[in-house]
Parts: C-alpha cells; structure tokens; sequence
C-alpha cells in the first residue's frame, strides 16, 4: 500500500476497461449488447439477461445527486488527510447508480437533486471519476 | 397463515461493553451454558449447533466453524451437525429461519445459535477499518473514503429528505433506546441521554453526530431453537416463530434504488401474511438499529406508527418506556453496543427475553406478539419475523 494506505481499485479482469477510460479522463458505462442496458457497476456477465457480450458507452457523465453525506471526523485509514470530503451517491441520466466524491466549489454543501458532472482525480497514479456540482448549482 | 414448527425456549447472553480480559471463546461457553440451563437442557440435548461468523478474528472464527463449541460445552459424540451461519447483520433473522427449516424438514430437533465477538476491544481505527469493508465494495467504495457512519448517513440524507424527518427526531430514537438501556445491566452505555446533547455532540458525517453513531462492543447471546409441539414440554416460557419475511435490495448501498424504504414494506407484508396476525397486533417492536434512521425507516415499512411518521411517533415518547410501542427494550446497538453481528442476536434475545417475562425491570405487560428485525452488511437485506408468547 502507499499514499498512506489509501485504498485503490484493483480492477478486476472486466472492469479494467473502465479505469482505462478514466486514466484518459474519459468516462464510461458499461452496457450489454445482447439487451442494450446499461450495466452500473460493471459485471462479468449481465445482470439483466445474464448475457456476456458487454462493451463500453461513452457517457456525458452528468447525472443528480441521490444521497450526500460531508465526512468530518472518523474516517477510514488513509483519508484523514482528506477531511472534510464529501460521499455521494450520483443517479446519472442514464438511470444506473454510483459512489462518487463531490469536489471544488459549494461541495460542503451539495444537496440531494443537485445536479453534478463528472470530473477526474489523480489518486496517486490511479485516476478516479468524480463529480463537481453543476455552475448552476453552485450559484444558487 | 404457516403452521408454526418451531419455538424459543432457552437464551443466555453475558453483558456488552469493553472487556479485554474475556476471550471470545470465553464468552461464547458462558453464553451458551447459561441458554442450555435456562432450556432446562442438558448439552447432549443439542443437536445443531450453528455459530455465527466472528470478525475481530479469525482464529476464534475458524474455532467456530470446526466445533470447539461442541467439544467445549460437552456436545461430542451427540451434536450431529456444527455449521456457521453467517449474513451479516441479518444473521439473527436469517439462522432463525434456518433453524426452524431444519426443524420442519426433521432434520434437527434442538438448535443452539450463538454469537461471540469481541470488536470493541480492537483499536480504534481497526474498527473502524473493518467496519469499512463489510457490504463496501473494494473497487468502486473504498476509493472514495466510504465506511459505515457514511452508510447510515447517506440512508438518513435521503430519508429526512423524502419524509421530512427533522435532526430533532431523528436524535430522539438515540434517546428512547438510552431509556431502555437504562434498565438493562447488560447494556454498554446506561447514563441518560437527552436530545440536546445528542445535537451538540460533533458532526461527524452530516448528518449524523457522534452520538448519534454506534460504538463498538464486546459480547455474546445464545439461543436455543426446538420443535413447536416439543417446547411447551421443554419449557414454561416458550417463544413461537409465527412467520418470517425478508428481501435483498443491494450489496453495495450506492446500488439501492430505494434507500428510504429498503425492503421492509415487502418483507413485512410477508412476514404478517404467514403469521395471520398485523400490525395493530404487535406489542414490541424489536428493531435492528445501529444508525437512528434504521429503526425509523423499518417502523415506516412495518405500519407500526398508526398512519404517523415514524420520526414523529418516536419523538412523541411512543416507543420509549411507557410509550404504546415499546421499542428494542435492550437499548439496542446505539446503547447496548454494537458486537457487529451480535447487534441483531441481543436485538433478538431481548425479544424472546420479553415474550418469556424475564426481562426484570423493563418487562413489557401483558405481552403476547412481537416483531423482530434485522439487516446485514450495509441494510443489504431487510428481514422481519413475528413471534409470540401464544398461537
Ligand atoms: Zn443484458
């Protein structure tokens, strides 16, 4: 482990393709080709039709938030250097679901139903999607 | 409505808090000793013995698998069977029901169920880091600093958000099951607790405080499951399985499509449906908590508040000692401790306590039916069981 323990993802055989795209600040979802649904997060076979012809779909990245919560104190190994920082549960409009940070402006005080837009982190040579809330939301 | 196979009719349980100097194994023969004599059983008696899954350590968890229970409390050459039962915190619900099935298919006759951990005794930030792998998924959670209290906080975002519930009620079911614990000598934190200290306390995961998070204990509980038409013989105080309902709705808690409501409407439905008996007929609601919103959303689900809201009802004093729904009498995982899957066997311990009388002196009157509930991992699963003192 380095970067004081922080965990990072050890993409599995059929998740790589992800963090691939994330290392070039692209994001995308997985989707099944057989039932053409897209797959969050992403599965060996389908979850819908059990199908394992899936691939990748460029995604916008933009979705809402459906859960937040601002972590202050207590936090697991590796991220108290981090604090305070923000996990949120984002619902993207393609209607799959995700854990994500939110980050830069007004991220303290991101609500449920903001609207947020994915951005990427350097995580000490793994690059992570996050989200950064909507200028709009910022605004308000 | 179900046949009802299967019965209560021994528990035993040694008291939650921080107690270096008690093994693990320790406390699980003394846990199970003191349920064996409360069945008025001799060890011989036990034909399965499930032990729960242990995560403080896996030396004492792999003795569980390969059953030093069985060897240590005289059970060799007549238990048949030593098989771990482990869904998290489900797993009081969950064994209960697999208990009764062994029972039904006459493929067990007596089951003695016991959970041992001793999570508050490890360092701080290993609780915390364990706590912060169970239900959490590696690749896609752990990256971003997830980890329980963040899992209860998301939950009470989201349901203070579509209910209303204000930080207020949400503080008072921290202080309704300090109320109880006041009364239980085995609980872990048994000083007062008043609303207003609960919101001073130091945000720690908005928005939640440090009291309104869990603390990790020491403990065990044990349990002894017989056949129905067997129990009233065993015991004077036997404890029915009326009817059990349940439904997973994630691994990881991002992946819940419903985190306000989790399963408890449908596992509920079900549980009522096999029992013949609803909700206007529970008189003790034992409900897994850990997180204040936990307890809020499964009263939601369960139709236990009388067509309130749940954060209202509670705040009303409904659920604390005097109240019209007494609720987790033992104080539950926010004041009885919280054992990691223990949490939900004291949660339903307590319940068979009550339903048998024995519950000194926060014993509920007149007590015929209750429900119990649990949830393992991060709420994956929602699980509901009526039990009764009569059927
Ligand atoms: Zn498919």
């Amino acid at each position: 482990m380095t970067n004081s323990s922080r965990p990072l993802p050890q993409p599995s055989r059929w998740s790589a393709g992800y963090w691939e795209a994330a290392a070039e600040r692209r994001f995308v979802v997985q989707e099944c080709r057989s039932c053409d649904r897209p797959i969050m997060y992403p599965k060996r076979v389908c979850p819908h039709c059990l199908g394992d012809d899936l691939g990748w779909r460029a995604s916008p990245g933009k979705g809402e938030i459906y859960a937040v919560t601002a972590q202050l104190a207590g936090p697991p190994t590796g991220f108290a250097d981090r604090l305070p920082y923000v996990v949120a549960i984002i619902r993207l409009d393609e209607g799959v679901q995700l854990m994500s940070n939110i980050v830069g402006d007004g991220a303290l005080e991101a609500r449920i139903g903001d609207r947020v837009s994915v951005g990427f982190e350097d995580a000490g040579g793994t690059v992570l999607p996050v989200f950064r809330l909507d200028e709009s939301e910022v605004a308000r | 409505m179900q046949k009802v196979r299967a019965a209560a009719v021994g528990i035993g349980e040694v008291p939650s808090g921080r107690f270096p100097e008690r093994s693990e194994i320790e406390a699980a023969i003394l846990a199970c000793r003191d349920a064996i004599l409360d069945a008025g059983m001799a060890p011989t008696d036990i034909d399965v013995v499930m032990p729960v899954g242990a995560l403080a350590s896996r030396h004492f968890n792999v003795d569980l698998v390969f059953s030093r229970l069985c060897e240590e409390l005289g059970m060799l050459r007549s238990a048949k069977m030593n098989v771990q039962v482990m869904s998290g915190g489900a797993t009081s619900s969950s064994m209960l029901a697999i208990a009764e099935g062994l029972i039904a298919g006459g493929l067990a006759r007596n089951v003695l169920c016991i959970h041992s951990d001793a999570v508050g005794s490890l360092p701080k930030q290993a609780g915390i880091d364990l706590f912060s792998t169970t239900g959490v998924s590696e690749e896609w959670e752990a990256p971003y600093g997830h980890n329980m209290n963040a899992v209860g906080a998301l939950a009470a975002n989201r349901y203070m958000h579509e209910t209303g519930t204000t930080e207020e009620e949400l503080a008072s079911v921290c202080v309704a099951l300090r109320q109880w614990a006041q009364l239980n000598p085995h609980a872990m934190f048994r000083t007062p607790l008043t609303i207003e200290e609960v919101l001073a306390s130091k945000m720690v995961a908005t928005p939640l405080r440090a009291k309104h998070c869990n603390m990790l204990a020491d403990g065990a509980a044990a349990f002894i499951v017989a056949r129905a038409e067997d129990a009233p013989h065993i015991t004077k105080t036997p404890v029915y399985v009326r009817g059990h309902g349940s439904l997973v709705t994630h691994y990881t808690v991002s992946q819940d499509t419903n985190l306000a409501r989790l399963g408890f409407e449908e596992a509920g439905a079900e549980a009522y449906a096999k029992a013949g008996i609803g909700p206007e007929h529970m008189q003790l609601a034992q409900i897994y908590d850990a997180y204040p919103v936990w307890p809020l959303i499964t009263l939601d689900g369960l139709k236990l508040c009388r067509g309130e809201r749940a954060g209202a009802f509670v705040a009303a004093g409904e659920t604390s000692p005097g109240g019209s729904l007494p609720m987790t009498t033992n104080g539950g995982m926010l004041s009885q401790g919280h054992t990691a899957v223990g949490g939900g066997i004291a949660v339903l311990v307590e319940a068979f306590r009550q339903l048998m009388g024995k519950a000194g002196e926060r014993q509920v009157a007149n007590l015929v039916n209750a429900v119990e509930t649990a949830s393992g991992g991060t709420w994956m699963d929602s699980h509901v069981t009526i039990l009764s003192k009569e059927y």
